[in-house]
């Protein structure tokens, strides 16, 4: 019970919410007791205070009226009984749930001696919140500091002393899991109470264009604020649109009083802001004195390398390069293992087979050697390139880089006019795009999601980045990685540039700001990236033996049906029917039915080109033959069509799903076939007129 | 504060938290609290949630879903839009 010698306030008083105010408390003596209320987070470890301040003498019940529990307890120390209450975990006293009215009427209404705020140091910003709210109420304020170990570990180093100097209340560091600093908190409390500390609270001021505003509603209001409400604070509370306070306000102002309150407040319908702001400067300009954050190591490295890794000009560059790098070293370590894989394993089990099954029936030996072996087998063999794509590609990933690549490219795509709704999908689309596709749930606007998945198929997957990197070197050799960096390229110009339209078209002026985490640099875990590329390169391998060998036997069949000749079989036949448009492309009829098969998966068109390319031919690698049997700029217009062209059949499936529409389906697909087919024919016509790789 | 932050929402935009923060000089911490509280407020809604990959089974390559980046799009409400005027 308070013996209520005590007349502690807050910051109220004439001028309501200012800082500096002195509240000396009044001097105890002798035996006495007091009451001390615990409020606080949740998680904060107010309990464990509790818990050590009162041991066995506590008393559980209800709060009166409530469900909500109430703990009670006794501690002694010097002649001195503290009667601890332990208030519900509150984040903030906004009357929002049944413990936060809980908590600010306690100490309204009963007034203890002192309120400890149990503050987690570690997110001394949050906790902070409830102290700049529990500050303007009429009972002082000791802070106990808890979880400085916490704070530590994560880096952040709080000074009690200046965050004590800061606030002009007590501040106590506490680690209560290990009982430090509750002996502290208790002296500290005692001390508060005899008159041994100095109080001067410094409160959140609301933001100064409102401090008017605030003024004249508490001239207004004063003289009928009901006991024991402090006048400044329900002045404050009418302005934050607290309904519990406007209700009571409501019912004790005259109705002349009442009106004009009332039409102050519908002037400031934006003074909630005001008030929050004030107190979140006020946070601001605790941390800033008390926090201190070590430049030096894993910060400030981040903070160094994101100058350039995340700058509008040299991040774009960074990633270009970085990209290009990443090219360069597939190929180049990739390559050379490759073709031993071809040679040692794929074609020594091509010939065994070939030899073992030379006595049994001509289309079972062409079966295995030419249908398995040359589709399959083909993809098989540049499980090197993929390996070491996914080991670089994981390297980026593990050291954080990759967050930095998407934030460039997405702040680029935001320049060129794309909208911050498109983002989210389309940006979840680098790894896959079905995720892509249905990440466009988040945005309303029927037209402006449809628009979305329409161009989400254009963000270059990983499996379209791997088919590239499977065909550029065997294509272009050398000039692969400038081949490949610039696909990638033309793929987000064209994103971009449909972005822009669909900006234009759905969106209307509407704006939206993607906010990105960018965690920390880190030095790469290898047991991380190695376990990263095993299980890629595993699955790579069951979609290998699955869904590239299903087709992979189709393509074959069709290809020796009926006579054994691949130019008179039925897939020829069929491939023929795309010639007229294949010629435009530079492109035969099996480069065309190679593109057809990329939409089960995307890797089928290099089984594919294995299959129809390799059937016959004996000794002669892949490449060997590409080599000779396309031109440059055929091989160019292949590639383009292979980025832009439709997805694979489970990204469409998602586009049906998505838009529950036949078709916007087909539109999609038909989009996206004359986008890829029309830009290819426009890159091969043109080199054609320049005499370029014809 | 707060009205900047939320004039910020506002432009629109592709921002890091970090460089959000600097802008207004508080920590990360602290700015996500008042992207929270805004939208509390009713002046802000967050949009979209996570990266769905349960649909990316059928390919060995759909696990790098979303480059391990997190994000969050915020846009103002009619609320937001209205007090951004006056801000």
């Amino acid at each position: 019970m308070s013996i209520g010698l005590l007349q502690a306030h807050g910051c109220h008083g004439v001028s309501a919410v200012k800082e500096g105010q002195k509240q000396p408390p009044a001097i105890l003596s002798g035996e006495t007791a007091i009451t001390v209320a615990l409020a606080g987070q949740p998680n904060v470890g107010k309990s464990t205070v509790f818990n050590l301040l009162t041991g066995l003498n506590q008393h559980v019940g209800n709060w009166p009226g409530k469900t909500i529990e109430q703990k009670t307890g006794i501690y002694r120390q010097n002649g001195l009984t503290m009667n601890i209450v332990d208030l519900p975990g509150t984040y903030s006293l906004t009357a929002n749930s049944p413990e936060e009215v809980i908590a600010r009427d306690y100490i309204i209404k009963e007034r203890p001696d002192v309120v400890v705020a149990v503050v987690d140091a570690a997110i001394l910003e949050r906790s902070l919140y409830l102290v700049a709210e529990l500050l303007p109420l009429p009972a002082p304020v000791v802070v106990g500091l808890n979880m400085m170990d916490v704070a530590d570990q994560e880096g952040r180093h709080v000074e009690p002393e200046v965050l004590e100097a800061a606030l002009g209340v007590p501040v106590v560091p506490m680690v209560a899991t290990k009982a430090q600093g509750v002996r502290e908190l208790a002296d500290t409390i005692e001390r508060l109470v005899r008159g041994d500390i100095p109080y001067h609270p410094r409160c959140p001021q609301i933001r100064d264009d409102h401090q008017v505003v605030l003024d004249e509603i508490l001239a207004l209001v004063e003289s009928y604020v009901p006991d024991p409400y402090p006048a400044d604070w329900v002045a404050l509370k009418l302005l934050e649109g607290d309904k519990e306070i406007t209700a009571m306000m409501r019912r004790a102002l005259p109705d002349a009083i009442w009106d004009q309150v009332h039409d102050v407040l519908m002037a400031h319908d934006d003074a909630l802001v005001a008030v929050a702001s004030g107190r979140y400067d006020w946070i601001g300009r605790m941390i800033r004195a008390a926090v201190v954050r070590p430049q030096v190591g894993q910060i400030s490295l981040t903070e160094r390398l994101d100058r350039w890794a995340t700058h509008p000009v040299w991040g774009m560059g960074l990633l270009a390069g970085i990209l290009a790098l990443v090219f360069w070293l597939t190929y180049t370590i990739g390559a050379p293992l490759q073709d031993a894989l071809d040679t040692y394993v794929v074609g020594a089990l091509a010939d065994r087979t070939g030899a073992l099954l030379a006595n049994g029936p001509e289309w079972a030996s062409k079966l295995m050697v030419e249908g398995i072996i040359g589709g399959v087998g083909t993809v098989i063999t540049f499980l090197p390139i993929l390996f070491i794509f996914f080991a670089t590609m994981g390297l980026l990933e593990d050291m954080g880089y990759m967050a930095r690549a998407a934030y460039v490219m997405d702040r680029f795509m935001h320049l060129m006019g794309l909208h911050g709704k498109s983002f989210l999908p389309l940006f979840l689309g680098f790894g896959c795009n079905v995720p892509s596709i249905v990440g466009a749930r988040v945005i309303e606007s029927r037209r402006a999601r449809l628009l979305t998945i329409m161009i989400a198929p254009l963000v270059p997957c990983t499996a379209r980045m791997v088919v590239v990197a499977f065909l550029a070197p065997v294509f272009f050799g050398q000039a692969a990685t400038l081949v490949s960096w610039g696909l990638i390229a033309l793929n987000l110009m064209v994103l971009a540039l449909s972005g822009m339209a669909i900006n234009k078209i759905a969106f209307r002026g509407e704006r939206a700001a993607f906010i990105m985490e960018l965690p920390l640099y880190h030095i790469p875990n290898w047991r991380t990236i190695g376990l990263l590329v095993w299980q890629r390169s595993l699955a790579f391998l069951r979609k290998a033996g699955t869904i590239i060998l299903v087709i992979s036997v189709i393509v074959w069949a069709l290809s020796a049906l009926p006579s054994g000749d691949v130019e008179t079989s039925y897939l020829a036949r069929f491939g023929r029917l795309l010639t007229p448009l294949g010629s435009l492309m530079g492109m035969s009829w099996r480069m065309m039915v190679a593109l057809l098969t990329s939409f089960v998966a995307k890797e089928n068109s290099v089984a594919t080109l294995g299959i129809l390319y390799g059937a016959g031919e004996e000794e002669a690698k892949l490449a060997t033959i590409l080599g000779t049997a396309l031109t440059p700029a055929a091989a160019l217009a292949f590639l383009i069509v292979q980025m832009l062209f439709i997805p694979c059949v489970a990204t469409v499936a998602a586009i049906w799903q998505e838009t529950r529409s036949t078709r916007w389906t087909l539109f999609n697909l038909a989009f996206l076939l004359v986008l890829s087919f029309g830009t290819s024919i426009i890159v091969y016509q043109g080199a054609r007129l320049l005499g370029w790789g014809v | 504060m707060l009205g900047r932050l939320l004039s910020l929402v506002g432009q629109g935009g592709v921002h890091s938290y970090a460089d959000l923060a600097h802008q207004l000089g508080v920590s990360e911490e602290l700015l996500e609290q008042m992207l929270q509280d805004l939208a509390r407020m009713g002046y802000i809604q967050p949009v979209g949630g996570t990266c769905d990959t349960s649909k990316c089974h059928h390919c060995p390559l759909g696990s790098g879903c979303a480059m391990d980046a997190r994000g969050r799009v915020w846009v103002l409400t009619g609320k937001g839009s209205s007090l951004r005027g006056g801000c």
